[in-house]
């Protein structure tokens, strides 16, 4: 099994390689001028001499004068840049966004830091509903309660997350005035200490969650309830019965085991993106989260921001997929990588 | 008797004090305002210095407002007679200019410490250095004052231009490249930057004879972190303006302000009254409900959703203020190739597009039309209305009109060099005229005709180019008078790669394509076209005359307006801006579409709020109150 995961983990490494080679290449073949698009809001203020003193500046500071190969290679961080320096992402320096002129490590982190939580939340509130209601549903296939959850769940599949939230505001904040609109903090709050201040924000992202639940309750719902309902016809399950274990460790023990098969690569995947964010709810609610920069990112070609952004996600996706194949192995003795 | 009266009186008064106080109106909100806007905070407070972000500069003007030179509710520059107590002219022989400026006594930072003249020196001579260029300072300062260029190159270890008078006065010579200027008051703008706040403990200004220099480890190891983390900073932050910032919660992207008790006001010593303001994020999809359920309370400029916003003012509770955007929506021309290199082709456009309807449907009502570079809230309009109501070209609708002014300048032919009768026109034009262009005709006999086909380069996502497309592209009276417009949907990098003739993102972009292009423009106080009509091929080919129109009179208006007139002559630039704005009507190198009325909105207990054009939120607010605190 070791042997098995530091191989997967070489792979990781080769595919991260390739993969950061092509995003690379492919936003530097986009016609564009980052140092032109940042001097252009103070081309009026400035001189010609002066504008062009700052252009060539801010092109060499931006190191883009030097070929494609040699920036890919000074951003991975394996040529030394224009100080003699190894700066790149291998030395911990994942870039420098010229939008909001930092670090991009120091852009993220707030962000990313709300996005976990509030996925972290609708996540899990999501898996709470859908697993049982899925199961239920599939253990009293045809029955009334299991049509209008088909039904329910069709709805909310087809819905656009744009229309629910617009529509849980309204009725929520304007009509019943349960939940502020936006944000996550009553503004101009003064916090009496740590607890009120997370307090405040649960009741800031209770919608947000709420909306991202409900959007996700119907694709997740379905998919375990046709899983378990494939498990509840097969022979093992009719045999269990006859001789007579009682239906529920039946349905959890016997059945549920087997149909989580299929449904774990979606569970992880769920939990994989509690790291990425949603850029509709992320607008439409005011978070600050990791959809909404992303979005930004490539509206102002902000490359190196999502480059790095981009990276990220490459590294958790592979991680994710030898998470999702060592787990197979947890829940499924038959694919276990033994030797 | 005597007591009795007494008592009367007594009673009376006490009456009266009582209806008084009853009548006082009664505060129904406390004294603070939440403040939305649509971009967010990123939380750089590092001036203009490093970022432009809009809701950024909103904090930053409220955090800082203690400059030697501010610009008024016109936008015209003025000395803040709050700061300054003193300011003198010097024209040197060398063709320098030295200006001269005393402070006031017992100017005070937030935290009550005083303001120094080392600290009223320390920006400008931070942004002279290499170090702050090393640091991602966009400023060219360097450059303008005397000894800046030597200082930025490390061949001198002071600015010689930049000198400390006394405790309180301080000099700034400027260059004589850069002079004269009509705008020259604005080299004597000065802000206050608290040194170790900034660069840390051991790092001074001083002049020992020979002009300012940074004392102590002033090198990019030695303050990068400090400056960096300053930037970013927003806890007990020393500034000197009409609030403080007391919070950035860069989970929820909120600032909080309070006010500054040591703010000594404005240029017209007016300080702020309203206790609190906290700046949030807001989206155009739920402002609405947020502002109904007191979420926020301020919405700022509004171009969308405007008449949601009359809405809620007719239900109740809201009222609202009215502003000429400086600024305006455009169609711009490329002037040396194709069609719109001629001035008849520009002028029949103008005509066949109904630029009040346009702007009225465009603006839903909240629009109107400019006939020049100019917006209705500038000082330099104002001074001009009547010259420019007298002689400025409307170009009102008129599809005959247009067609005649094409027929007169020999838009007359068929594609076979016939007399025309229907379809696109075609023009003998000379080689020189037809150039690369690509829907030239060259008929058998050598005779090379011009199609009057226009290619348009429009940005995706516009709602600008939809209408345009339908009220000009496919208007059913350009077809008539034998135009052809071709749009093209870009984004808009690709747009401007194509404007700039940018050959260094691909060779295509550097052959002249299209003719036309939907842009937007801005004015700021200081209006300087200069070098925006120039001819050198050098400046050309940096970005300077986007519209390619090489016209000698229009050029040296442009530049005379602010390079040939003292500042003091008011009078004599009126004049130049007058011809320049009546020469640019009649060439007309663009077609203003439309320039917003912005409104903004906000509870109707917000007394006194007045914005403009070059007067925005963080001037205007400081002579706004909530309806029971103060007046």
């Amino acid at each position: 099994m070791g042997k098995y995961i530091l191989k997967r983990l070489g792979y990781i490494v080769v595919v991260f390689i390739i993969v950061s080679l092509l995003m690379y290449a492919l936003y530097n073949l986009i016609p564009s001028d980052p140092a032109r698009a940042q001097l252009e809001p103070q081309r009026k203020s400035m001189k010609p001499a002066e504008y062009e003193a700052m252009y060539n500046r801010l092109r060499e500071s931006m190191g883009l004068n030097a070929p494609l190969i040699v920036r890919y290679a000074r951003w991975l961080g394996i040529y030394p840049d224009i100080n003699g320096e190894f700066n790149g992402m291998f030395e911990g320096n994942f870039g420098y966004s010229q939008f909001f002129s930092q670090d991009v490590v120091q852009v993220i982190k707030s962000p990313m830091k709300n996005t976990i939580f509030i996925n972290i939340f609708s996540t899990i509130a999501a898996l709470a509903i859908t697993i049982p209601l899925g199961i239920y549903c599939a253990v009293h296939k045809g029955k009334k309660f299991d049509a209008t959850v088909g039904v329910v769940t069709i709805l909310g599949y087809s819905i656009p997350i744009y229309i629910i939230a617009l529509i849980f505001i309204y009725v929520f904040c304007v009509l019943l005035r349960v939940f502020p609109v936006s944000g996550t903090k009553t503004p101009g709050m003064e916090y009496a200490n740590s607890w009120q201040e997370f307090v405040d924000m649960l009741y800031h992202i209770a919608l947000p969650v709420i909306v991202m639940t409900f959007g996700s309750l119907g694709g997740m719902t379905r998919y375990v309830r046709s899983s378990m309902i494939d498990a509840l016809s097969m022979d093992y399950i009719r045999t269990a019965r006859a001789k007579g274990v009682k239906e529920k460790v039946v349905i959890y023990s016997h059945a549920w085991r087997n149909a989580l098969l299929p449904v774990i690569t979606s569970i992880i995947g769920w939990f994989l993106s509690i790291f990425s964010g949603s850029v509709v709810i992320e607008n439409t609610f005011s978070l600050n989260g990791m959809g909404k920069l992303y979005w930004q990112g490539l509206n102002n070609l902000d490359f190196e921001l999502v480059l790095a952004i981009q990276m990220f996600y490459t590294v958790v996706s592979l991680l994710g997929s030898l998470l999702i194949d060592i787990s197979y192995g947890l829940v499924d003795p038959r694919v276990r990588v033994n030797k | 008797m005597k007591n009795f009266s007494r008592i009367l009186v007594f009673a009376l008064v006490a009456a009266l004090m009582f209806t008084c106080c009853a009548v006082a109106e009664e505060p129904t909100h406390e004294n603070s305002i939440i403040y939305a806007s649509t971009t967010e905070l990123s939380g750089d407070w590092g001036r203009a210095l490093w970022t432009n972000n809009a809701s950024d500069k909103l904090v930053r003007d409220l955090m800082d407002d203690h400059g030697t030179v501010v610009s008024d509710q016109t936008g015209e520059y003025l000395i803040n007679p709050t700061i300054v107590k003193e300011y003198t002219t010097t024209e040197n022989e060398d063709g320098t200019k030295t200006f001269t400026i005393t402070l006031n006594d017992g100017l005070v930072w937030n935290n009550g410490d005083p303001i120094t003249v080392e600290e009223y020196v320390a920006e400008t001579l931070f942004c002279c250095s290499k170090v702050a260029a090393d640091l991602g300072v966009k400023s060219t300062a360097y450059m303008t004052y005397a000894g800046g260029q030597e200082y930025f190159d490390g061949t001198a270890t002071t600015v010689s231009g930049l000198r400390i008078i006394d405790d309180h006065t301080f000099s700034a010579t400027v260059v004589a490249e850069k002079l004269p200027y009509f705008y020259e008051i604005t080299y004597a703008g000065f802000n206050p930057m608290h040194i170790k706040s900034w660069f840390g403990e051991g790092i001074t200004v001083k002049d020992d004879g020979e002009g300012c220099y940074f004392d102590g480890d002033f090198t990019v190891d030695g303050i990068g972190a400090q400056v960096d983390a300053e930037r970013f900073n927003s806890t007990d932050r020393v500034s000197a303006g009409p609030y403080n910032l007391v919070e950035f919660d860069k989970e929820s992207l909120q600032a909080t302000l309070t006010i500054n008790p040591n703010y000594p006001g404005n240029f017209e010593g007016q300080k702020p009254s309203i206790e609190k303001i906290v700046v949030v994020k807001t989206t155009t999809e739920t402002w609405a409900d947020s502002m109904k359920t007191g979420g926020i309370e301020f919405m700022d400029s509004m171009t969308d959703d405007v008449d949601t916003a009359m809405d809620m003012v007719d239900e109740g509770g809201f009222a609202y203020d009215t502003f000429d955007r400086a600024g305006y929506g455009k169609l711009m021309f490329q002037c040396d190739f194709g069609p719109t290199q001629f001035v008849s082709v520009r002028h029949a456009l103008a005509m066949l597009l109904d630029r009040t309807e346009f702007a009225n449907t465009f603006c839903s009502g909240w629009g109107s039309v400019v006939n020049g570079p100019y917006g209705t809230g500038m000082w330099q309009y104002q001074e001009s209305e009547e010259v420019f109501d007298e002689k400025l070209n409307s170009y009102p609708y008129d599809a005959q009109g247009a067609v005649d002014v094409l027929v007169a300048d020999g838009w007359t032919l068929n594609a076979d060099g016939t007399e025309y009768t229907e379809g696109i026109r075609y023009k003998k034009v000379t080689e020189e005229e037809a150039g690369t262009y690509v829907h030239n005709v060259t008929l058998d006999d050598g005779t090379i005709l011009m199609p009057l086909i226009i290619e348009w380069s429009s940005s995706e996502n516009n709602p600008v180019s939809e209408l345009l497309s339908v009220m000009l592209a496919n208007n059913p009276d350009l077809t008539a008078a034998g135009i052809q417009i071709n749009q093209t949907v870009m984004t808009f990098t690709e747009l401007l790669n194509y404007m700039y003739r940018d050959a260094s993102q691909g060779d295509k972009y550097a052959v002249p394509t299209y003719g036309m292009y939907n842009l937007a423009t801005g004015f700021t106080p200081a209006y300087d076209y200069s070098y925006n009509w120039t001819s050198d091929p050098d400046l050309v080919a940096q970005g300077y005359n986007q519209n390619y129109l090489f016209n000698d009179e229009l050029d040296k208006l442009s530049m005379d307006m602010v390079y040939g007139v003292d500042s003091t002559d008011t009078e004599g630039y009126l004049k130049l801006f007058q011809d320049y704005i009546i020469l640019w009507n009649e060439l007309l190198p663009e077609i203003p579409l439309y320039s917003n009325i912005y409104v903004s909105l906000f509870p109707d207990w917000l007394e006194g709020y007045d914005q403009d054009s070059f007067w925005d939120f963080s001037s205007a607010i400081l002579y706004a109150n909530v309806a029971g605190y103060g007046e």
